[in-house]
């Protein structure tokens, strides 16, 4: 057994590395070997086969959209990605090759940014792919995610009881903690990572504020974290007993802490290996809908 | 104020049971501490959480009485107005203000939630926690981008092209037109028409016809008559199969020696011998010796050039004579002393740079070869190429010096050697006779001399026509060409190779006939000149020196 996992990227020995690379040295041979009259671009016999070859590659690397959904295929699917990105790579430079490095404002160089920003986007989600998913498993320390949110439950329904112990008020803000405690949200929440308990913090004290204002009612904690409210409290001085339950109290909230980050990033990482796809997906339809058009309008205007 | 509460038991099985109690006060106080209105049990819920106070029959009042807020109508907040039929959340029990009754102020129901409807209102309030929950999509615009590309790559400059009035009115207002398609900069003299692809793109997906490049260039010379080889079957030969725009100023003029060598291979075979040119591939390695115009004159005198194969004992007929070498040499003696020549002295490129002047004899070697005919008159020389003047000049001469007399050459009778003074008697009219006689003489005498003997023959070959057998007359002098264009289907121009010395070229200065042929050949040019590669020599392809639209007679458009 081979004592490195394998990843997309040297799947069985690399071996569309190799094939990769193997079509990059023939096309840069040809091109090389090639002299044209005039100079070089889609129009000679090897433009039209670099640009031949490109285009059906373009269109392989469309199908893995469809061979990644059906689990009947006897290949198995790493290969399958990973000979979606060595030679989706290549493609940079056959393209490249065939356009003759001619670029200009016209429908042929915007087919060509589009492509190269589905590459470049699929080369993030290459780094998504060998990064996070370890990450993950770290981060979950061999947990569940649904395991991690259960003790979360657990450990509120256990902090309320021991607040409501200690003093009303503490009971009040271990009840605003766990309320606060958000985790998900919308797309830029989950991918910063955000528990969204300090801009729900932030709301509410500003709510508060303007309440206290109004009423001209002063107390209450101001301080923002529950953990620091829970040290003012401490510091307040209780007697022993309460004393020692607030500790408690504190171990159980930071624990949940601890947990909902935990989770936060989880969910992070998950946000960050799917966000690429968001922008691959449709722009690697862009560049299709792209080809179409570049093979048409060339031989419309032959 | 009178309050309704009414409690909601669920008895199991989806049976429900009502329990109705009266709660008197301003306000409904809601929490776990014993006083409360409204008794929650819940850990989650505060001593004192909220209470809600009526404004009006059906109007309530909302307060949180803790920092975590409460939840109404699923919204969190601190304090809200609310109509009947809002709920308020509290840990698992759920309280709706309603409508009053009759004979109440305000009336709330109190429900718990049971296990599924926690967890429903507990997903209900969760935040997505995948990009899948939230409102990113890959489907729709993965659609949206292939239609628009569609749209604005391909179908509006398609349509553009199909209506032309459209296309102006796209290109006015920004959207793409079929210009969007063009694929590289025009050449500089096809701008001036190049917003209007259709100009030479005239059907859709068929490739330009030369009946749009001659359009406009009506004059263009055509390769080689289409009766006699059959072009199009030799190789393409279309107009663009040479001229590529859109590649910017690279592309119009292509110099590929390919365009040329895959039709002039196994010429003869491809033309059923209807050519006479040699194959010729490739300048450096494949290429027939040159073919030289010799001069040639027809039996009318008119320059008829021979086009002939260069071969190394091949000699020329300019109708000179004259020694390279001899004149090469330093220090000649010249009537106005020492003087060097070299070749400028005679060969002097035209005002294009293409080919050399004639040679002049008067600016050239009159300095020298002077014309003269009677060393009585040192001065006096025939003109020059104008046989028929030289002798008029002569008898005009001699006449005169006849009838002046004083001239004092023995053979000339007494009065015409005596020196006439004035007041001397005139020439009898006898005397004027023989005086004219002997000039008429003398002057065929010289002028043989001239053309036989003196001057003429020094350089040229000088017949006379067998008929006329009159001393004087008939005298022919063969027809000269010295300078000129050797090389009639290439162009070579001297212009481009002033770097060069004249004897890398021309082995003139060992040359001591002028039928040497010094007309440099193939090996000459290789020295420098290669083919398409050319190594360490100038690489220069088929075009370098041969032109494809070199008919005299026949244009492209009239073929």
């Amino acid at each position: 057994m081979n004592a490195r996992h394998e990843s997309i990227l040297n799947h069985s020995g690399a071996r569309w590395l190799w094939i990769a690379l193997a079509l990059i040295v023939v096309s840069l041979l040809a091109y090389a070997l090639h002299s044209p009259a005039v100079p070089p671009n889609g129009g000679t016999w090897l433009g039209y086969t670099l640009g031949t070859i490109a285009g059906l590659l373009i269109l392989w690397l469309m199908y893995f959209g469809v061979r990644k959904r059906s689990y009947s295929g006897t290949s198995n699917l790493r290969g399958w990605l990973s000979a979606h990105v060595y030679l989706g790579t290549a493609l940079i430079l056959l393209a490249l090759l065939h356009a003759g490095f001619q670029v200009g404002w016209n429908l042929h160089t915007f087919f060509l940014v589009l492509m190269l920003l589905v590459i470049v986007s699929g080369f993030f989600g290459v780094y998504c792919y060998l990064r996070y998913p370890t990450l993950m498993t770290r981060n979950r320390e061999s947990a569940t995610r649904s395991a991690m949110l259960e003790e979360i439950a657990e450990l509120d329904q256990t902090a309320l009881t021991l607040a409501d112990g200690i003093d009303p008020k503490v009971h009040d803000i271990v009840l605003r903690s766990i309320q606060n405690t958000r985790l998900g949200g919308g797309v830029l929440a989950q991918l910063r990572a955000h528990d969204d308990s300090d801009a729900a913090l932030a709301g509410i004290r500003a709510a508060l504020e303007a309440r206290e204002k109004s009423q001209q009612a002063a107390g209450g904690a101001k301080s923002g974290q529950t953990i620091f409210a829970m040290v003012d409290f401490l510091a307040s001085g209780t007697n022993d007993r309460q004393a020692e339950a607030l500790r408690k109290l504190i171990d159980l909230l930071s624990r949940k802490k601890t947990l909902a980050s935990r989770v936060a990033r989880d969910i992070q990482y998950q946000a960050l290996m799917e966000i690429w796809l968001y922008f691959h997906v449709p722009l690697s339809f862009a560049t299709v809908a792209a080809l179409f058009a570049h093979v048409i309008a060339v031989f419309f205007y032959w | 104020m009178r309050w309704l509460i009414r409690r909601v038991l669920k008895q199991g099985k989806g049976a429900v049971s009502y329990e109705e109690d009266v709660h008197f006060g301003d306000i409904l106080s809601i929490g776990r501490a014993a006083d409360q209105a409204i008794f929650l049990s819940d850990i989650r819920a505060a001593l004192n959480h909220a209470r809600v106070t009526a404004l009006s029959p059906g109007r309530y009042k909302v307060e949180s009485l803790i920092l975590a807020g409460i939840r109404v109508n699923g919204e969190l907040t601190y304090a809200t107005n609310v109509g009947a039929g809002a709920s308020v959340e509290i840990a698992s029990t759920r309280i709706v203000l309603l409508e009053p009754p009759r004979d109440f102020e305000a009336a709330v129901e109190i429900s718990t939630l049971d296990k599924t409807e926690q967890e429903a209102a507990k997903a209900k309030r969760a935040k997505p926690t995948s990009l899948r929950e939230t409102w990113l999509s890959k489907r729709f615009p993965s659609w949206l981008l292939f239609v628009l590309v569609l749209a604005f790559g391909l179908l509006l400059p398609a349509a553009s092209h199909f209506v032309p009035a459209l296309g102006r009115l796209m290109g006015h207002i920004g959207l793409p037109t079929t210009a969007s398609w063009n694929p590289g900069p025009l050449d500089a003299a096809h701008r001036f028409f190049g917003d209007d692809c259709k100009q030479c793109h005239r059907t859709p997906f068929l490739t330009v016809r030369d009946e749009a490049c001659t359009t406009c260039h009506t004059r263009m010379a055509a390769h080689a008559d289409p009766a006699r080889f059959n072009l199009p079957q030799l190789g393409e030969a279309r107009c663009g199969s040479c001229h590529q725009d859109h590649l910017g100023l690279a592309g119009m003029v292509n110099t590929d020696e390919s365009l040329c060598a895959d039709c002039h291979t196994d010429l003869p075979a491809r033309t059923q011998n209807a050519t006479q040119l040699a194959d010729a591939t490739d300048f450096g390695k494949h290429h027939p010796e040159f073919r030289v115009r010799l001069p040639a004159w027809d039996a009318s005198g008119k320059f008829t050039p021979q086009l002939t194969r260069l071969a190394a004992d091949l000699k020329e007929n300019s109708g000179l004579k004259f020694d390279h070498a001899l004149h090469l040499k330093p220090d000649l003696n010249s009537p106005r002393g020492r003087r060097s020549l070299d070749c400028a002295s005679c060969h002097v490129p035209d005002a294009g740079g293409l080919a050399m002047k004639p040679v002049n004899f008067q600016s050239m070697c009159q300095d020298c070869h002077t014309l003269g005919f009677d060393t009585f008159a040192p001065d006096r020389q025939v003109p020059h190429a104008k046989v028929a003047e030289v002798v008029y000049m002569l008898d005009d001469y001699y006449a005169k010096r006849a009838l002046e007399g004083g001239y004092t050459e023995a053979s000339a009778p007494g009065f015409v050697q005596q020196r006439r003074r004035p007041g001397d008697t005139p020439l009898s009219q006898q005397e004027t006779i023989e005086a004219l006689s002997w000039a008429r003489n003398k002057s065929r005498q010289v002028a043989d001399s001239v053309f036989t003997g003196r001057a003429c023959v020094t350089c040229h070959t000088v017949t006379r026509a067998a008929a006329t057998n009159v001393p004087g007359a008939g005298w022919q002098i063969a027809p000269v060409r010295v300078a000129g264009i050797w090389y009639g289907e290439a162009k070579f121009t001297h212009a481009k190779h002033s770097t060069m010395d004249c004897k890398d070229c021309h082995a003139a200065a060992t040359s001591k006939s002028a039928t040497d042929l010094l007309i440099p050949d193939l090996a000459n040019c290789r020295q420098c000149h290669a083919g398409a590669d050319g190594g360490s020599k100038v690489a220069s392809t088929c075009i370098a020196c041969h032109r494809y639209h070199q008919s005299g007679t026949l244009q492209l458009n009239t073929l």
